[in-house]
């Protein structure tokens, strides 16, 4: 019998009959099976990403370089060939696009790296030390969080210039600020628990507390919110290259691919449409995929 | 409370200046000479040797940051170095364009993101729905603004040719005829000025609107699902109150102060949105004079209209602080 028994903690729905129990245990199993839908696919894109970015030289049909006189703006199939169809120079789209793979995934990961590097280091040095150390590092990052980060980008990349290293940087500093203010609220909480005392009580140093127990136990987290800011960096990227700040052409990008074909979008409209629709499945990977980490992370947040 | 608002405002002053002190310096690093950019490679020493005195970018530069930081205080942002009409006077043409997109994507944005969101939240036991509405709020996160942008003018310009393709409407015709009073004087010509506006709005905005009520949708989805686990909500429904009821009475109302939040973020979000949205439009606006202001090296221009983002971000986010207060007295007391 199962008798208002509040599932999870919540609504008291009184349900009368012998099946309910093992209803309930065919939903729950149900939920579950959903819910390991979206990790999988978000996991296999990815995995197809960096296989795709790993092998773009071999997988690509042509050199992302390479002219085709003969075949300048066609369409998809057109040309023998070129499924995805060609360019204003006549160059592959598919191949371009599996070659900006690489800049996309480059960026989206080394930014956010560099966000961590910078960021974590300094929150958890502000919420564990505290004090002056903590009202420094925090205004500054108020001061950076005040610029949207496609904002910041812009103006970091317009100072240092387009490259592929610069819109690293770039992105990887609009970034920052969120990592080091996720890094200093879980420091504050974590330094509560009776472990921090026991290791400061046995002798070790501010440093060694938080890089030896502060920071492995705010990395499950600082991982989770990674994976999410990945898909902004990448979008980020997009809309940098879109606006002619990304990585300078010839080098494709599928930021820079769009707006290229921005000119021809009267007469041959797959040149914008196709990487456009690559952006978007990158961001939707690792979205997913953050996603579904954080409701693993944060159980209030699943629908059960 | 007037204690509180003194402090808030007291945090976002430095968080300003420091913000514009940011602007100042990336944009002095610049590589570019602006007046290689706007002469060109062929110009003699001496022509950029009085470009530079003209442009005063031979001073010291504690001076022009002093300058810079005491002028733009006054909303006086130099002048325009292509130009060289005040850059302030391009702004205010431009403001209005930004605002209503901003404000119409906005209207789109919270229409059918907050509904959707709160239904996603409370309908999370039927994954038909929930998981449904989520993939929808994911697919839209995820789209560019500016392909989303791209695709519409595809179908709706192109081919279908019911909107037009690039342009922002008479704006400034629109303003001058409220100003005047023409506009209850000669009400038809009113209406078709705006029409014409509207009419030019609605792709940017159904565009920037729709990629931000995904964000709307999946912070109005958490905000529910944290509002509907709290124990009043459980003693509401305990006490047999209907469901529709619990949710407009006890939820809805408390969900107020996560929803200013994500005003908050909104802003800044929209804020970025606009500068992708005009420029595929080429529509006027901040934004596509903020992207037009760097590739001319123009530092008045993009000062200018990087200080006017970043003030107006903090400036919502003070706004927050303070509505906060208004909504929930005990943050004030914290």
């Amino acid at each position: 019998m199962a008798i208002a028994r509040g599932r999870a903690g919540e609504e008291l729905g009184v349900e009368v009959g012998a099946g309910a129990e093992a209803r309930e245990a065919r939903q729950v199993a149900r939920r579950r099976a959903y819910r390991a839908i979206p990790i999988t696919i978000g996991l296999a894109m990815i995995v197809g990403m960096i296989v795709v970015a790993i092998a773009a030289p071999l997988i690509a049909p042509f050199s992302p370089s390479a002219q085709f006189s003969t075949a300048v703006l066609k369409g998809p199939g057109a040309v023998e060939g070129h499924w995805l169809g060609t360019d204003e120079y006549g160059r592959d789209l598919l191949t371009r696009i599996l070659w900006g793979t690489r800049v996309s995934l480059q960026v989206g990961v080394l930014a956010v790296l560099v966000a961590f590097a910078i960021g974590v280091p300094l929150g958890i040095a502000a919420g564990y030390v505290g004090g002056g150390t903590d009202l420094a590092v925090m205004r500054f990052m108020d001061m950076l969080l005040a610029f949207p980060t496609l904002l910041l980008a812009l103006l970091i990349v317009t100072a240092l210039g387009g490259s592929l290293t610069n819109e690293i940087l770039a992105i990887g500093i609009a970034l920052t600020p969120n990592f080091a203010r996720l890094a200093r609220s879980l420091a504050l909480s974590i330094k509560e628990n009776d472990y921090i005392m026991a290791a400061r009580a046995l002798g070790s140093g501010q440093t060694r507390l938080m890089v030896r127990h502060i920071f492995p136990n705010a990395m499950y987290a600082l991982v989770v919110v990674g994976t999410l800011y990945v898909a902004t960096a990448i979008r980020t990227e997009a809309g940098l290259s879109f606006l002619g700040l990304g990585v300078p052409p010839p080098t494709a990008s599928w930021g820079n691919i769009l707006s290229e074909g921005r000119q021809y979008i009267k007469c041959c409209p797959w040149i914008t449409t196709f990487p456009g629709l690559a952006i978007m499945l990158a961001v939707l990977a690792f979205n997913l995929m953050g996603d579904a980490l954080r409701d693993l992370l944060d159980p209030r947040l699943r629908g059960d | 409370m007037l204690q509180y608002a003194i402090q808030r405002l007291l945090i976002a002053v430095p968080v300003l200046l420091g913000a514009m002190t940011i602007v100042f310096f990336a944009m002095r690093v610049l590589p570019g000479d602006p007046c290689i950019a706007m002469m060109g490679d062929e110009a003699t020493k001496e022509a950029l040797a009085d470009c530079t005195r003209a442009l005063g970018l031979n001073r010291p530069l504690h001076v022009q940051y002093g300058e810079y930081l005491w002028r733009s205080l006054r909303f006086d942002f130099g002048e325009s170095f292509r130009q060289g009409y005040p850059v302030t006077q391009y702004i205010l043409l431009m403001f209005p364009h930004t605002l209503v997109l901003v404000l119409a994507s906005t209207v789109i944005a919270i229409c059918v993101g907050l509904p959707a969101g709160i239904l996603s939240a409370l309908k999370r036991k039927s994954p038909l729905i929930d998981y449904s509405l989520r993939i929808f709020a994911l697919l839209g996160l995820s789209m560019p603004v500016f392909w989303l942008g791209i695709l519409l003018l595809l179908v709706f310009s192109l081919r279908w040719n019911v909107f037009p393709l690039i342009g922002g409407g008479d704006l400034e015709r629109v303003v001058d005829m409220v100003k005047t009073g023409e506009a209850i004087g000669e009400p038809a010509d009113f209406f078709a000025s705006v029409a014409d506006v509207v009419h030019h709005l609605v792709l940017p905005a159904f565009a920037l609107g729709i990629t931000l009520a995904a964000t709307v949708s999946r912070l109005a989805r958490s905000a529910m699902l944290e509002v509907i686990r709290q124990d009043y909500i459980r003693t509401a429904r305990a006490k047999g109150v209907r469901e529709g009821f619990v949710v407009y009475k006890h939820a809805l109302r408390n969900m107020v102060i996560p929803l200013l939040t994500i005003l908050g973020l909104f802003v800044a979000i929209a804020l970025t949105g606009t500068v992708l949205t005009e420029t595929v439009f080429t529509r006027p606006g901040l934004g596509k004079m903020l992207v037009d202001g760097i590739g001319a090296r123009d530092y008045p221009l993009v000062q200018g209209a990087i200080t006017v983002f970043t003030m107006t971000v903090i400036l919502v986010n003070l706004v927050v602080d303070l509505l906060y207060a208004v909504f929930d007295p005990r943050i004030a007391y914290k």
